[in-house]
């Protein structure tokens, strides 16, 4: 495999730019003569353009069993350009008729550093923009007053400049060695009939440039694996079971050992669901171990502190006024009382940003306290109650820029030991007559879910949890019985009310994100944002959860290669 | 540098072949793991194509993008029942869902055995699960609905076959190719009418390799390189407009040189000037000369996907020409043939060209059409009424199901006409029609026909380049903005004449079974009427600032 990769890297090896001077002077160029000469007949020009170029390299793998199946490494140089029309208080931004082009384009520029050829592309690019946002804002004006937006057209900011940055090095090679050893290491094991990972290293630089006259540029990128394996349990079910680690770089990665371990770990139980019964039915308390518990508070969570409104949507073909849609709202009791959560974008973790994607600094917000939030993470977008930005505007391609969080630490008060914690779990499971509780060690991120209902539910944040990959029912003489197949039923954020006790609070765990929404569900195995999250395990006085096993046994019996100890 | 790498991750001789070996372990295993269920598999195939993308974009005199990617997937196909009756069949009043399941994998690029037998069985496994359950729908189907009309089997017999032949890969001097494209790209800035403009090239290195449980074990490979120059423009009433030329080849030092590139780049871009100044064509019924590669797509539309075997047996098909064998659907002089054996046209490679089609099957040429009369169809390994053996054109892209296709359709006249000669039949059946003028169209960007019975019949075929030709003596006059449009039976009782020379279109065509790289090839036609109808139009301004560099002072 390691031709392969020099061969990836002798044809990826020229195209890089030198610093961001080129780049610079194209992006003034164009939007000097977009400023003094764009403008339609009868029209009126933009009154505000911004560009924003992500450039860098990103090398991407996938193995099976110890093999590669795809690997690739290019280079990535894409513009957005956003053109608005209107005034500062009332502009085609921020709203949706039907899908129709808004005023924002993405496309790709060349990949050296060429005067013309970049003008040339930044040119179309915003004479294109240009004329769906002048478009865009005939739509809006038909249908939206000026009285009914909530404030100016996107919040004020601090115009920055800043120097050239340099993009963090790629290391391929650390993500391919990885993905490579992690699968391997399962390999030769007969209980598991898939051993996949994948990683993906990407590094580079965002630079801004607004009519206002920012012109910003920092360092942006992450490092993520993933590994997942499947065994078939005795009833022919697919149990799946997975682990991932997300850093900025591949040298924040956790050291090999470290992640060889966890992916023993991570077999171990799985061969241990092999014989695990499904659980029909459940309802009663549940206990979330820390990582469980991570991604219970970004999928209740992070809907409720994002303060990016809903896009205003224009009159569909099936009704006169828009649908209203679930918003996160200040003084909404989330959780309870003596709680706090705060968004730290400076700590050191996966979702570290200095400034955000329209070049706005990053804040440390406290989002809830005692429980009630407090303040919520914003964007440019306008937010009647809030408004302005907190510089947590993030978003891939030609989406809008809304807030996503970046490290939040989730934190209680009273925190339990491990063996109080589940003491009380057992106790609170036998008030209801129950001599055992359910403890979920690990959720399904997001990314990795088969399970499309969570997610076609509704427009809003989607509701429920993804369905666990490690789950077990705790007796109460202390003896741990794994099971498995079982979802989530009737959850929402509403269940973090009901946290009646807590653990000691995990470190920080990195995520890849989406804004919250049917997005995360999209974002495949390397795609996404960089996150962290810490915080306690929770206990949670009552969940119902179904059992979901089923499933077509294998008829054709394995191949002897699975029984025949390590690979090729 | 280049080159010494891709030999060393690629090697491989003919004669052996590990990753045949391991399907073939894994296919048998299978069948006697299985022999003895409720339904047995009858027949299993795995075809396993590795793929070798690379790509340079040239635009404005600099690189664009770049990219080098490997694949490797396997397509598994598993027959139970009968060869009379399988899953394959189709399930008639039935909607998307009930389309035959596919189970396609990706495996190790560097063939690792354990990783490639696992997914192997893992695909086999629910390959021959869905198979199963999808013909007790066939059963239930065939129970439930009339006697179908075509009563021929869903499956033929095919004589295995064993032959391992060399493995390619692409060769090329990526670095100076890069040199090339962005040097001949950045004429793209002395023209002030190209919105956009770019020189590409690409490499494809595509090795197949087919097992069946049959024994049939075959390996080949095909590596087609295609540079190719395109321009843009926009129209002043908002028209877009594109040309493009290209040359296709199997040889890398068969690639033109900077010289010619610069020359092909400079030819469509002064051709798009003219074109965009061009007057817009309108309706317009009359006769028309269809040069070479113009024809040739033409017939791939019109006449080629109507022979497809499997149309003639899907009675949800036109069937233009099932039950016309034997009789005449064309002029006495014009013959066509479908010979994936070719490699060449002359001078020019040919992309439809393979040794073994994609079921294992050897390619053959086919005669379709022997003096006017219909000779036979294309075949796959599913046979039609009177037709019960494939001639080897089963084909696919990775993940589809075989179906019969086109690979160089080549279309030859007995009676050849010279330019002039055919040019001055035009001006008589102008005048002869009454016609104020006739049509000259000597190249298209291609086309798409309709064979369902739902919709009407009929074909379009989208010149970029057509000429208005007028019997009075005024010179030709390039018009734009026009499609040929028509029916199959009709227009092909409208073909009165034909050139000598063929010309070669080399193309990709898409259709159920996936996009494949065929060939067309035909001599200049006179056709005595063809109907233009409107192209669809854009309504964009051009850009409503002079590019960058173009300023006035």
């Amino acid at each position: 495999m390691i031709a392969l990769w020099l061969l990836g890297t002798a044809l990826a090896g020229d195209w890089a730019w030198s610093d961001e001077t080129v780049l610079r002077a194209a992006l003034d160029a164009e939007l000097e003569r977009a400023l003094n000469g764009l403008r339609l007949p009868g029209e009126e020009p933009p009154y505000w353009i911004a560009y924003d170029v992500l450039q860098g390299e990103v090398a991407t793998v996938f193995a099976e069993a110890g093999a590669v199946l795809t690997q690739e490494q290019v280079p990535h140089r894409q513009l957005r350009v956003e053109v608005r029309c209107g005034d500062a208080d009332y502009d085609s931004a921020n709203f949706d008729a039907l899908g129709e082009p808004d005023g924002v384009v993405v496309g790709g520029l060349p990949l050296e550093d060429e005067p013309l050829a970049l003008r040339r592309e930044i040119w179309l690019h915003t004479d294109r923009a240009y004329k769906d946002a002048i478009e865009q804002l005939s739509r809006k004006e038909a249908e939206l007053a000026r009285e009914d937006l909530l404030g100016p057209a996107q919040a004020p900011v601090d115009v920055l400049t800043t120097p050239a940055s340099v993009p963090e090095a790629l290391d391929p090679q650390a993500i391919e060695d990885r993905v490579l050893g992690l699968t391997a290491l399962l390999a030769g094991d007969p209980a598991f009939e898939e051993v996949a990972a994948a990683g993906r290293d990407w590094q580079g630089v965002r630079v801004t440039r607004t009519s206002e006259g920012m012109a910003v540029s920092r360092t942006t990128g992450f490092a993520v694996v993933r590994v997942e394996a499947v065994l078939e349990a005795e009833d022919g079910s697919r149990v799946r079971d997975g682990r991932w680690w997300v850093a900025r770089t591949a040298a924040e990665l956790p050291p090999v050992a470290e992640m060889e371990a966890e992916v023993l770990e991570m077999a171990e139980w799985l061969r241990g669901l092999a014989e695990a019964p499904v659980l029909e039915d459940w309802l009663g308390p549940v206990l979330f171990e820390g990582p469980a518990a991570l991604e219970v508070y970004r999928q209740l969570v992070a809907p409720e502190v994002v303060g990016s409104p809903p896009m205003r949507e224009g009159r569909g073909p099936f009704g006169p006024e828009p649908v209203a849609r679930p918003r996160a709202r200040v003084g909404r009791r989330l959780l309870p009382p003596g709680w706090t959560v705060v968004d730290r974008p400076g700590a050191d973790a996966a979702g570290r940003m200095d400034l955000d994607h329209e070049g706005v600094p990053a804040t440390e917000v406290v989002l809830v306290e005692d429980g009630v939030v407090r303040r919520l993470l914003q964007s440019r977008i306008p937010a009647g109650e809030q408004p302005l930005s907190t510089g947590h505007a993030r978003a891939g391609g030609g989406d809008r820029r809304e807030a996503v969080p970046t490290n939040v630490e989730v934190m209680a008060p009273r925190a339990s030991s491990e063996r109080s914690l589940r003491r009380k779990a057992l106790r609170l499971a036998a008030q209801t007559g129950q001599d055992r509780v359910l403890v979920v060690r690990l959720l399904q991120p997001p990314a990795m879910t088969e399970d499309f209902d969570v997610h076609f539910t509704g427009e809003g944040p989607p509701p429920g949890l993804t369905p666990p990959y490690e789950a077990y029912l705790l007796h109460a003489d202390g003896t741990e019985e794994p099971v498995r197949s079982i979802a989530f039923h009737g959850v929402d954020r509403r269940v973090l009310r009901e946290v009646v006790a807590v653990g000691e609070p995990t470190g920080w765990v990195g995520v890849m994100d989406a804004q919250p929404g049917p997005q995360r569900f999209f974002i495949g195995a390397t795609g996404g944002m960089p996150a962290a999250w810490s915080g306690p395990p929770i206990l949670i006085s009552e969940l119902e959860l179904q059992g979901a096993g089923g499933g077509e046994a294998r008829v054709v019996p394995p191949p002897p290669v699975m029984t025949t100890g390590a690979g090729s | 540098m280049f080159v010494n790498l891709l030999l060393l991750c690629c090697a491989a001789f003919a004669g052996e072949d590990a990753l045949i070996d391991l399907a073939r372990a894994e296919l048998e295993r299978t069948q006697v793991a299985l022999a003895e269920s409720e339904e047995p598999p009858y027949f299993l195939a795995y075809e396993i194509v590795d793929r070798h993308t690379v790509r340079l974009l040239g635009s404005h005199g600099a690189i664009g993008g770049r990219s080098d990617r490997r694949l490797r997937s396997g397509d598994i196909d598993v027959r139970v029942g009968s060869p009379e009756l399988d899953n394959t069949h189709k399930i008639r009043g039935a909607g998307w869902f009930a389309e035959e399941d596919r189970s396609r994998v990706l495996l190790p690029l560097d063939g690792d055995p354990r990783a490639s037998t696992l997914a192997l069985w893992r695909q086999t496994d629910d390959a021959y699960q869905a198979a199963v359950r999808r013909l007790q729908q066939v059963r239930a189907n065939e129970s439930v609905m009339v006697d179908r009309e075509d009563t021929s089997a869903d499956f033929s017999p095919a004589e295995p076959v064993v032959d391992l032949r060399e493995v390619r890969d692409v060769e090329l001097d990526l670095e100076a190719w890069a040199g090339v494209l962005r040097r001949v790209s950045a004429a793209g800035l002395d023209h002030a009418h190209l919105l956009d403009s770019s020189a590409e090239l690409t490499a494809v290195a595509e090795t197949f390799r087919v097992v069946t449980s049959e024994g049939t074990s075959v390996r080949w490979s095909r590596v087609h390189y295609r540079v190719s120059v395109w321009v843009r423009t926009v129209a002043d009433d908002g028209m877009e407009l594109q040309l493009s030329d290209y040359v296709v080849t199997a040889d890398p030092d068969d690639l033109p040189d900077e010289a010619e590139l610069a020359r092909r780049f400079a030819q469509v871009a002064e051709r798009l000037q003219q074109l965009r100044d061009a007057p817009l064509m309108e309706p317009f019924s009359g006769p028309a000369i269809l040069r070479g590669r113009a024809a040739g797509v033409f017939f791939h539309e019109v006449l080629g996907h109507r022979v497809e075997g499997h149309r003639q047996k899907d009675e949800d098909e036109g069937q233009t020409f099932t039950d016309m064998v034997g009789e005449s659907i064309l002029p006495p002089f014009l013959d066509v043939v479908d010979d994936p054996t070719l490699a060449a046209l002359g001078d020019t490679d040919l992309s439809g060209h393979y040794p073994y089609d994609n079921e294992g099957v050897p390619a053959s040429a086919v005669t379709v059409v022997d003096d006017g009369v219909l000779e036979g169809f294309l075949m796959s390994r599913a046979p039609i009424e009177n037709f019960g053996r494939s001639n080897g054109h089963g084909r696919r892209a990775p993940g589809n199901a075989v179906v019969a296709r086109q690979g160089n359709l080549l279309v030859r006249s007995d009676e050849v006409l010279s330019a002039e000669a055919l040019r001055q039949a035009l001006l008589d059946e102008i005048e002869a029609q009454g016609k104020p003028y006739g049509l000259l169209v000597d190249d298209i960007t291609g086309g798409f026909t309709l064979t369902g019975r739902v919709v009407p019949n009929s074909f379009n075929v989208r010149p970029v380049s057509m000429w208005r030709v007028y019997a009075d003596g005024r010179p030709d006059e390039l018009v734009r903005g026009g499609d040929l449009i028509g029916t199959p039976i009709t227009t092909f009782s409208r073909v009165v004449a034909a050139g000598g020379e063929l010309e070669v279109f080399n193309g990709i065509c898409g259709a159920e079974s996936g996009w494949v790289p065929v060939s067309a090839a035909s001599p200049s036609l006179l056709v005595s009427e063809l109907e233009v109808q409107r192209k669809e139009k854009q309504h964009d301004r051009p850009p409503l600032l002079p590019p960058p560099g173009q300023e006035a002072p």
